[in-house]
């Protein structure tokens, strides 16, 4: 992808010599053929790149897909920019800083239609990776001195896990924040916050198959999304309020759902008795 | 979590003319072994995983694409809510049509039973292969339970109409789903390789699941589902809910 897109730019690199060079150059070109193509080239790019991919059929014989679907030049920028984020911030200097890191020329930010907010989907989609193969490889929540049993325990184990994760660039996280709640940002931040946590419930262990599927992925998404906010203003050692606070979030919804559950019983409970006292005096219900 | 009690209280509080299980038996002995005898072909005992020789599991594994994962993973959520509704239906439909007709309540067990195994099933593969439930998952738990109950009311001949609509649409739905399946295996095979072990289960399993809707509907004839009234309308109506309740399911 990088070679077509850099070849025509290579020449230009100079600026003072842009209009003198690179202006015939390309008129000798057909324009109608070239330009459209570099169009449709940068076009199928950013079609090319979503990060958000929908979740399908998994199973042990077909390997998961990776968790984002960046090229190899794209990953290779945007891994070496993610070591300017601490001191330069989510910003396209980090990724400028990042492209010179590995050789590429400044111009191949370009590569990265969507900027920054590139720099932040992909730190996303690579910690959500990160954590994955934290619990898959690492063996996160085995370690034989926590005794994590319920879901509950172990979704909080997660989020913190993944919350430490943030540490080195916490303070540069609520710009990132700002960025994402951008409205054109939304649905790709969304998608990648229900993609994290689908993967901590699936981590856990959660098994619902049900209408729980869906509320429990919101909750998990609105206590992670919070618990960064918080975490943002978090100065304890260790992260010690922001994991008191998930806690007390797990265990408010937990408390919600057994409430529900518990509503949704009783009123089972008077329906078929209704039911049941209307078949006994005959009615053909 | 009430219906089956009430079920069962019923069961032990009328005084049953035969104890439970031969009757069982009995009732079902004609039609099931014929449908057996039916659908078990040659080819489908070659695809069952006993029957491979050992030295096929050096073959590799046939890669699903992306168009065949989104299959399986909307195939998958339609089949649990198609059982998750059937089971609904018969829990709704079973106090109304035993009451009337006791002589129904072995085969309106079984059924039921049959349907709660496919459930089980589905339910088990969605979890293990981290399928989506479809979001009208309460939807669908209303309108099948107030099908089955307002088919329920209507006698057992609008009942066995409901079951035939519903397992014709199944029937037909699981068919293509093994055709699937099936063309996969053909393609495999002529690249050289083979699939892998769980969708090689799933298609003895998809069979199976097929041919018991199938016996149901065989059921649903045998106990006049032709002569309900008005026949027409309420078949095409069921028949049509059950196609559209499939196009919806698949995709959300």
């Amino acid at each position: 992808m990088a070679r077509p897109l850099l070849r025509p730019l290579r020449s230009c690199r100079n600026p003072l010599v842009y209009p003198l060079f690179c202006a015939p150059r390309i008129s000798l070109i057909p324009a109608t053929s070239a330009i459209p193509n570099q169009h449709n080239q940068l076009r199928r790019l950013s079609r090319d790149l979503p990060s958000h991919h929908r979740r399908l059929y998994h199973s042990q014989h077909h390997p998961d897909p990776p968790p984002h679907e960046y090229t190899n030049s794209q990953t290779t920028i945007l891994t070496a920019a993610l070591k300017h984020v601490p001191t330069h911030g989510f910003t396209r200097a980090a990724l400028t800083l990042g492209a010179r890191d590995t050789g590429f020329l400044d111009v191949s930010i370009q590569l990265l239609p969507r900027g920054e907010f590139d720099l932040i989907l992909f730190w996303l989609a690579s910690r959500r990776g990160l954590l994955r193969a934290a619990v898959e490889q690492n063996g996160l929540l085995k370690s034989p001195d926590s005794n994590l049993v319920s879901v509950e325990e172990k979704t909080i184990k997660l989020i913190m896990e993944r919350l430490r994760m943030n540490t080195e660039i916490n303070h540069q996280w609520q710009d990132a924040l700002a960025l994402m709640s951008l409205p054109s940002h939304i649905p790709l931040s969304l998608s990648e916050l229900h993609a994290l946590s689908s993967d901590i419930l699936h981590l856990a262990g959660d098994a619902s198959v049900d209408a729980s599927w869906y509320t429990k992925r919101l909750s998990v998404s609105a206590i992670y999304a919070s618990a960064e906010v918080v975490m943002t203003r978090d100065s304890s050692p260790d992260l010690a309020a922001t994991e008191a606070f998930v806690t007390r979030r797990i265990e408010d919804s937990k408390a919600i759902g057994d409430k529900l559950t518990g509503v949704k019983q009783c009123l089972g409970f008077m329906g078929s008795t209704a039911v049941g006292l209307g078949r006994s005096w005959g009615l053909k219900i | 979590m009430m219906k089956p009690l009430l079920v069962l209280r019923r069961c032990s509080s009328l005084p049953c003319p035969r104890p439970a299980a031969p009757l069982l038996l009995d009732f079902l002995a004609p039609s099931a072994l014929r449908h057996r005898q039916y659908h078990t072909t040659p080819s489908y005992q070659s695809t069952s995983p006993a029957a491979q020789p050992t030295s096929e599991g050096s073959k590799p594994k046939y890669v699903l694409n992306k168009q065949q994962r989104e299959f399986l993973d909307s195939a998958l959520r339609v089949n649990q809510a198609g059982e998750l509704a059937a089971t609904l239906i018969y829990t709704a439909q079973t106090p109304q049509v035993v009451r009337s007709h006791p002589h129904l309540r072995p085969l309106m067990k079984h059924m039921y039973d049959q349907e709660k195994g496919h459930l089980t099933t589905f339910n088990h593969m969605i979890a293990k292969h981290r399928v989506r439930p479809t979001a009208m998952y309460p939807v669908w738990e209303v309108a099948a339970t107030f099908l089955g109950w307002s088919t329920g009311v209507m006698g057992r001949e609008a009942a066995m109409a409901c079951t035939e609509a519903v397992e014709t649409e199944i029937g037909s739905h699981y068919n293509d789903q093994v055709r699937e399946i099936l063309s996969w295996e053909a393609d495999a095979k002529s690249r050289g390789e083979e699939l892998d072990d769980e969708l090689k289960e799933m298609l003895p399993t998809f069979r199976r699941i097929r041919d018991e809707e199938l016996e149901h509907l065989d059921h649903a004839v045998e106990n006049d589902s032709k002569e309900a009234q008005p026949y027409d309308p309420l078949v095409n109506v069921i028949r049509l809910g059950c196609r559209a309740a499939i196009k919806i399911s698949e995709r959300v």
